[in-house]
């Protein structure tokens, strides 16, 4: 009796752990494939900026290893004959003044819309969130005509000033969503303390809220590094490139492309803003998806 | 939708609601005062050229005569006669809705795969987005220079080894129907991270029990995706998807690195028409017009987002 159930566990158990085992080999090796496509042209860019140029140009030889001792020559030519160093720093300022610019207009209309209630209150929140899908290819021709009537034609300041259009929308809603989420009664018992309203907002709702200003300050800064529609318009003269349009145009001459310090250049650009980017995925998907779900 | 979800949404509603009428009321100006300079600011840079993009589109306006005068809906009918534009309107659809089969297959898989546990998954789901999280402009670099290139093209390289492909090998941005494929290869490339964690977002908001009674009950893994997920987690799906289609119907920046609309118009969309139109042609009228032939596109996609922000009662 004990022996036939034995047999009866082990036949009917052997097939269901191997389903479950082979499930999880093909979830891996799905996970892998993934993983090559996303990674490899990353990859490749490493590889190709790391490359001696004999090396690049040699069709015959597998592209998938180096073939030749691995140089620093690209990384030093980027910043030794390009303004690559001029284009990171105007990026910088760039995204600097446009995150000071994002907090400096949506923290007090984040909370009014949070916090206060007033007429058509739910149709601006929407309307200024909904501009964030009226795309810059609408808009580059007319607000080069806007740029230029300000004198900042050519100019990186002209991108500080267009730039908060695309930043203002997402980051008011993510602020928003925020400021509610501090309990009302903190505020309230700052009120009976004696704080007056102001003070209530600086002294408690602010700190209290840190993160959530950190997030999009983040989030407005890795959007400002990332942008090349508007900067690509705009801007022609070299040292007032962006890093993204500077690395781009500048090291291809004619038809002589630098191959190596492109990509070295790309990566050196790029990586930081994915990494800031990567870190504030999350809030991203939620703020794109809070009104479905949440 | 699920029941859960509409409780938590519910809550949180009540919550908002109670938190505006507890605290003591503000003088009338001042909610106005903390929001205008959003507003300003939105209707300055957004709404005047919004306004101006309508007005170039029916004058003769361009970089040399900058004021122009009316001339009607003239350069909307010559837009619409024009054989390049048309031919930029349908590959604008084929781009964005070709691209968008392949980024919803490959998310959905993707987030299935990141729904399980696995070792270092924060690590790895970072460089999983590496696609989505890196600017493109900078990315496409190693399309143009690697994978598409026409003598080094890694991806020939890779298939003739295989065994796949025969001399002579595709010229991937200098033949139309290849640099079709190219463009949206890096399109669906970059897009489909963004794909999976919109799906992912959704999957994790399912309770588990419900998708366990759906199997108990014998519902196999099609029925329970179509019967059971995707009506829970329809309205992520429609955010995710209106995303989508808006940054990859007026998207510029891939097509015009890697093709530049060519070889011969064969990958000329509407933002790249009237990025040559407009900025290096000069023709603000013309290059006006072209644009805001993406327009109806955005305003049924901006009615859809509509329908679903309504649930966050902002």
């Amino acid at each position: 009796m004990a022996a036939a159930t034995g047999v009866l566990v082990r036949s009917s158990g052997r097939p269901r752990l191997s389903k479950k085992t082979l499930e999880n080999v093909a979830a891996y090796l799905a996970l892998a494939f993934f993983l090559v496509i996303a990674v490899f042209p990353v990859f490749w860019m490493l590889m190709t900026s790391l490359k001696a140029d004999r090396d690049l140009v040699n069709p015959t030889t597998p592209p998938f290893w180096f073939q030749q001792p691995l140089t620093l020559d690209h990384y030093a030519y980027l910043f030794s004959a390009t303004k690559f160093l001029t284009w990171l720093g105007n990026t910088f300022t760039i995204s600097t003044c446009v995150v000071l610019i994002t907090l400096a207009v949506c923290l007090p209309a984040a909370y009014a819309l949070a916090r206060l209630r007033f007429f058509a209150s739910d149709h601006i929140g929407i309307g200024i969130f909904l501009s964030y899908v009226v795309p810059p290819t609408i808009l580059f021709l007319p607000l080069a005509r806007v740029v230029a009537d300000h004198g900042l034609f050519n100019s990186k300041w002209g991108l500080v000033m267009v730039y908060p259009t695309f930043t203002i929308p997402f980051c008011l809603w993510l602020l928003t969503g925020f400021f509610r989420t501090v309990p009302i009664e903190i505020e309230e018992a700052a009120l009976v303390d004696g704080c007056n309203r102001w003070q209530a907002v600086l002294r408690v709702v602010l700190p209290l809220s840190i993160a959530g200003i950190l997030t999009v300050a983040i989030f407005a800064f890795t959007l400002a590094m990332q942008e090349y529609v508007y900067a690509a318009t705009f801007v022609s003269s070299s040292p007032e490139k962006p890093v993204t349009l500077g690395v781009v145009t500048d090291l291809i001459r004619g038809d002589v492309y630098f191959w190596g310090s492109l990509m070295a250049g790309a990566l050196l650009a790029g990586v930081p803003v994915a990494i800031l980017y990567n870190f504030f995925l999350d809030y991203f998907v939620e703020g794109i998806t809070g009104g479905a779900l949440k | 939708m699920a029941v859960g979800v509409e409780e938590r949404l519910d809550t949180w509603v009540a919550v908002a609601h109670t938190a505006r009428r507890r605290l003591p009321r503000v003088k009338d100006v001042v909610p106005y005062a903390l929001v205008s300079p959003a507003l300003l600011y939105m209707l300055a840079l957004l709404g005047y050229p919004f306004f101006l993009a309508l007005y170039f589109s029916i004058s003769n306006a361009s970089v040399e005569e900058s004021v122009g005068t009316f001339v009607g809906a003239k350069n909307y009918a010559n837009v619409i006669g024009d054989a390049q534009f048309q031919k930029a309107l349908l590959d604008s659809f084929i781009f964005t809705f070709g691209s968008g089969i392949f980024k919803a297959i490959l998310g959905t898989s993707l987030a299935f795969i990141l729904l399980r546990r696995f070792p270092a998954r924060k690590v790895i789901r970072g460089f999983l987005m590496l696609p989505w999280t890196l600017p493109v402009a900078l990315s496409i670099l190693s399309f143009k220079f690697g994978m598409f290139d026409p003598q080094f093209s890694v991806v020939n390289w890779v298939l003739a080894h295989l065994g796949v492909l025969h001399p002579p090998y595709p010229n991937w941005l200098g033949d139309p129907i290849p640099a079709m494929i190219a463009v949206m290869t890096v399109n669906v490339w970059r897009g489909f991270p963004f794909s999976a964690i919109i799906v992912l977002a959704g999957l994790t908001s399912i309770p588990p029990e419900i998708i366990d009674a759906a199997r108990v009950d014998g519902a196999n893994w099609w029925q329970r995706w179509q019967k059971v997920i995707v009506p829970m987690i329809a309205p992520i799906l429609f955010v995710g998807l209106t995303f989508d289609v808006v940054f990859t119907f007026t998207d510029l920046s891939v097509v015009y690195l890697l093709t530049n609309g060519g070889p011969i118009n064969a990958t000329e969309t509407l933002p790249t028409l009237a990025f040559r139109t407009g900025v290096l042609g000069g023709d603000l009228a013309r290059g006006s017009s072209i644009a805001l032939f993406m327009l109806p596109l955005l305003v049924v996609m901006v009615v859809v987002m509509l329908r679903s922000l309504r649930r966050r009662d902002i």
